[in-house]
């Protein structure tokens, strides 16, 4: 063991000793977490919280009145323009003005100014007989996808069904009171003392039927949700600090390759193989090597996290055995491959491919979830994608251990079978 | 790991490295090499490049393993206990093995440890290291700016960190300019004459086996083609001396080369060089050159100074120039050592 240790603490001086390094593991990746965590934050949020839909009326009425009240009702993510414009000009109006015409109107839906276009018609019913006898559609535009639901339509139609509900719940009643009226007539008795008394009669019956309509309890009423930290920068900063610690971790302990083979082609490998040092000694002392510094890689870029904001420390255990889990499973990828390198320059290129290609194959540029399900699939070749998948787990979603055990179980399995690779392949001689 | 000191410090049999070849015949590295190297002596692998020295002590060293055969370290076999066997060695290779980032001294320290020495004891040795090799007041610079002599040393220095019985030491003077090449061929002569230690020393260079060799093997195409101290391979291939006397060109006459000849028991040949040849073959002034090719130079030395003195001819100066190890390879191979 103390041969083991005396290996790996040489070639981690040896690595320390050189400024160069310490850009490369600590000030370039400071510098690139930082600049990516603020560029994947900065006016990012999780939708938009309020949806424009321009809503033309071309004869006010209380009935129209009462069509806008209840679409807000409804659906309080909805916008509609031009009367909930603000000062931001939320609404995209043209110098803030109203829309004046349908046709207008419809080009701001094709500019993609609007998500919808409401138009309802000039006999928008003010009386329940109207509505009956009337009935002129309310037309409805937008680009969206027809196979799919829409938050407007669906808004619309509820409103408008409630209104009719209302409508015609208020003419059959009172159709009802006509006819009991009638017969109590042909019997000498009245219902109502007089016109007004029918008139007050009808008032309540109405208004018990509108309040009964809007608290309909199967109403949906969609709101949308802010998301869960108020500060969308510290959100980027969620994927770029385990993404870029991933790819770091890729860099830095790749690049034993590069070293393994200079210490064959100096003969230093060499040297410490005549001496009374076993093979497994010289391989566990140069994976310890390389092992520790993908762990202080990790942490470098996990302290910036940190530093930031981003709460690591609920779940300390679970980040330290993702951690530890990756980095053996690239070391374990090293150990593989130094073998076959037969220059320098060979191994340190294939250190940037492998790298600049696992890195955003496995989401650690961009989070998975926004690629196709093809890729999402694909990218899961690479052990990053399965780091990424335990860090969302913990750090997005609040998870333990138990929650991340397969991703767990698959980096230490490809890293048991590369090291196997490696052991079997590793060679002394130059 | 005791040392067995009844067995020779190296004993090989029929050592044999053999490596594939793609879509070929298998290439014989080394092919079945028997040797044996005493206790305190120096012993040369002599050959051209490529010519299996380093492969042979690569196996020695245990750094690679025999197709067939085994060698003996202090009577350990390098394949089956390589641990005492390579605890009794130290190795000092062709490439300067260090690590340039590095100074000396935390060079010597780190293989220092590889060998089980920590502590003060490691430091002390350091220390002694440091001041064999006289960089003790380069000790904290890093290799990386240190001269290619200075390197060499080092490298040197790495090897007798632990003090081992043997050291092998594959050509450590390639490279070099002339004042460091003494000084490392000085330190591998004190290394036997004053610490007892068993050097085997790799060369492709005929006057470095010729001055510190006790004993040498040439090695061509992986075999050992011949093996003894100078004199003995010499006489294996029948070598001649030649003497070598400048005399004054004045006293001169072609009769006293056959009178040489048959009067001078085992001379063979004799040339002369009048004054204006010996010029262009370094002769001085009036002086001519005489060259006697003789089987015992030394012997027959008196008798042809006696003659020449005799018959008048004036000896200004005398050199034995006895048969080389060049001699013998171009013998044995038909081919020089640095073809």
């Amino acid at each position: 063991m103390r041969t083991i240790f005396t290996i790996a603490r040489n070639d981690l001086f040896i690595f320390f000793k050189q400024p160069g390094n310490w850009v490369s593991v600590v000030v370039i990746p400071l510098l690139l977490t930082l600049g990516l965590g603020w560029a994947f934050g900065v006016g990012e949020d999780s939708g938009p919280e309020k949806i424009n839909a321009d809503l033309v009326i071309p004869v006010e009425t209380a009935a129209t009145q009462r069509f806008v009240t209840r679409l807000h009702a409804v659906n309080g993510s909805l916008r509609l323009c031009p009367m909930d414009n603000d000062a931001e000009n939320a609404c995209n109006l043209e110098d803030g003005q109203a829309i004046p015409t349908v046709d207008q109107a419809l080009l701001r839906v094709q500019n993609g100014r609007t998500a919808a276009l409401i138009v309802l018609p000039p006999d928008f019913a003010t009386e329940r007989e109207q509505a009956i006898d009337n009935s002129s559609p309310i037309a409805y535009y937008s680009l969206e996808d027809p196979t799919l639901p829409s938050p407007i339509l669906q808004s619309a139609q509820t409103v408008v069904q409630e209104l009719n509900g209302t409508d015609v719940a208020e003419y059959a009643g009172m159709a009802l009171v006509d006819l009991f009226d009638e017969l109590a007539e042909q019997e000498g008795q009245t219902l109502f003392a007089d016109a007004a008394a029918r008139e007050n009669f009808a008032a309540t019956y109405r208004t018990a039927l509108v309040r009964r309509m809007e608290n309909q309890p199967e109403l949906v009423n969609f709101t949308a949700t802010a998301p869960m930290s108020e500060d969308t920068t510290l959100q980027g900063f969620e994927q770029a600090v385990p993404g870029m610690g991933a790819m770091f971790v890729m860099f830095t302990v790749l690049a034993g390759m590069a070293v393994l083979r200079r210490e064959r082609s100096d003969w230093t490998l060499q040297r410490t193989a005549v001496a009374p040092v076993s093979r497994a000694q010289i391989l566990a002392g140069k994976a310890g090597a390389y092992f520790v510094l993908g762990m202080v890689q990790f942490l470098v870029i996990f302290t910036v996290g940190a530093a930031v904001g981003i709460p690591l420390g609920r779940n300390a255990p679970a980040l330290l055995a993702v951690m530890a889990a990756f980095v053996l499973c690239i070391t374990g990828l090293t150990f593989a491959l130094a073998p076959h390198m037969r220059t320098i320059g060979q191994a340190a290129n294939l250190e940037r491919l492998i790298s600049l290609t696992l890195a955003p194959l496995g989401g650690a540029w961009w989070p998975l979830a926004i690629v196709p399900p093809f890729m999402r699939t694909i990218g899961h070749i690479s052990p990053v994608a399965w780091a990424m998948d335990a860090f969302q787990k913990i750090i997005w979603f609040n998870g333990g251990l138990q929650d991340i055990l397969l991703e767990l179980g698959v980096l230490l399995g490809a890293a048991a079978v590369l090291f196997g690779i490696g052991v079997a392949a590793f060679r002394i001689d130059a | 790991m005791a040392d067995n000191g009844a067995a020779p410090m190296i004993l090989t049999e029929h050592l044999t490295k053999t490596y594939p070849n793609r879509g070929g015949k298998p290439i014989e590295a080394v092919k079945n090499v028997n040797l044996t190297v005493e206790r305190g002596e120096i012993f040369s692998l002599l050959g051209p490049n490529g010519a299996g020295k380093t492969t042979t002590i690569s196996m020695i060293s245990g750094l690679i393993k025999p197709t067939a055969g085994d060698a003996f370290i202090g009577g350990h076999s390098i394949t089956r206990e390589p641990m005492a066997a390579k605890q009794l060695m130290g190795f000092v290779p062709q490439e300067v093995a260090l690590y340039p980032q590095l100074s000396a001294r935390q060079n010597l320290v780190f293989f220092g440890k590889l060998y089980g020495h920590y502590g003060a004891e490691l430091q002390r040795r350091v220390d002694e290291v440091l001041a064999f090799i006289d960089l003790t007041d380069r000790q904290k610079d890093r290799i990386e700016t240190f001269s290619g002599g200075m390197k060499r040393r080092v490298n040197i220095g790495v090897g007798l960190l632990h003090k081992p019985d043997l050291i092998y030491m594959d050509e450590p003077t390639v490279g070099i300019d002339p004042q460091n090449r003494r000084r490392i061929l000085d330190t591998v002569k004190q290394l036997r004459d004053e610490q007892g230690m068993t050097v085997l020393y790799t060369t492709h260079m005929m006057e470095e086996a010729q001055e510190l060799s006790d004993r040498v093997a040439i090695i061509d195409h992986g075999e050992i083609i011949a093996l003894g101290t100078q004199g003995e391979l010499t006489q294996q291939v029948g070598g001649q001396d030649q003497l070598e006397l400048t005399i004054d060109g004045a006293g001169w006459s072609e009769e006293l080369i056959s009178t040489l000849e048959q009067q001078v028991k085992g001379v063979s040949r004799v040339q002369y060089l009048p004054p204006d040849e010996a010029a262009l073959d370094g002769g001085i002034g009036l002086t001519g050159k005489l060259n006697v090719f003789v089987g015992q130079g030394r012997r027959a030395l008196p008798d042809v100074i006696e003659l020449l003195n005799r018959a008048g001819v004036d000896v200004q100066s005398v050199k034995v120039q006895e048969p080389d190890l060049e001699a013998v390879f171009l013998a044995l191979t038909g081919r020089a050592l640095r073809d």
